[in-house]
């Protein structure tokens, strides 16, 4: 079983992504919340999956599993420097932290991939929010 | 006067609650998140793995959750720093998910408190992790 570990240091294509008005709304309706911001901090998550220039699928892939695998997030987290705002375009950058093979007790071998998302507003060099992510692709086996 | 006046270590965080996932919801947010995966879809599909006849929710949902605790008590989107979750288990449309948990720490210095917060649905865990807020 390959382990993976030539992906550490890989950098995912930059890309960018504009937050639309409607998707601020609606993933406040989607999480049963009142529409009380302009944008809720966990679209961090969101701009960060669109900006990183590669889709979940091609992560999936990547990693030599499917969808259908039962990949899960492992640990996700955010450091903001600004607000998100709707309307706004961010420029991201992604790479990958660490691949470790682990191996537990009742889910068996595992491969825990972290990647970090670095997310800027279009022509501005300080970062607005860094998301660090942790997503777990099991493998089967005792 | 926000919930986070009067902060002090060992301070309980304000419980936020969801009283019933709502399916349609979590497949809004799989349109949203252009993501296939069946567990947000198809309840055959979990029910074929032995969870249930009820969808999952995905992590990015269950995670705005977690980070709507932490802003809620802290008093608004600006004033959260940053946070860390880890995902423990699943969460099921019908289920009802609560999170809350307790201040750890306050600096003074940088006028900012750092939370332990845990959630559960139908009171099993399903995320821990921490978020520091502003408090100055």
């Amino acid at each position: 079983m390959p382990d993976y570990a030539e992906l550490v240091g890989r950098r995912f294509p930059a890309g960018t992504y504009t937050l639309p008005e409607y998707v601020c709304w609606l993933w406040l309706d989607a999480a049963q919340l009142p529409p009380a911001y302009e944008a809720h901090p966990g679209l961090a998550h969101v701009v960060a999956t669109y900006g990183m220039g590669v889709s979940v699928q091609e992560i999936v892939a990547m990693m030599g599993a499917t969808v259908e695998d039962g990949v899960a997030f492992g640990e996700f987290g955010v450091e903001y420097h600004e607000s998100l705002r709707a309307g706004a375009t961010y420029e991201c950058d992604a790479e990958v932290l660490e691949v470790e093979r682990k191996r537990g007790r009742r889910s068996g071998i595992f491969d825990r991939l972290s990647f970090r998302v670095t997310i800027r507003e279009r022509g501005s060099e300080a970062p607005v929010a860094v998301c660090t992510n942790a997503w777990i692709f099991p493998r089967g086996g005792r | 006067m926000t919930a986070a006046d009067g902060l002090h270590a060992g301070r309980r965080v304000t419980p936020f609650s969801i009283e019933s996932v709502d399916p349609a919801r979590i497949k809004t947010v799989a349109a949203i998140l252009q993501d296939p995966t069946p567990m947000h879809l198809d309840p055959a599909a979990n029910r074929a793995r032995g969870m249930g006849g009820a969808l999952s929710t995905q992590g990015a949902l269950n995670m705005t959750w977690f980070v709507e605790t932490a802003v809620r008590f802290a008093g608004g989107v600006d004033r959260l720093v940053s946070f860390k979750v880890r995902f423990l288990a699943n969460v099921f449309a019908g289920e009802r998910f609560e999170c809350t948990g307790t201040i750890t720490a306050i600096d003074g210095d940088a006028a900012r408190a750092e939370l332990e917060l845990v959630a559960t649905a139908d009171g099993r865990p399903v995320l821990g992790g921490t978020a520091v807020i502003k408090t100055g």
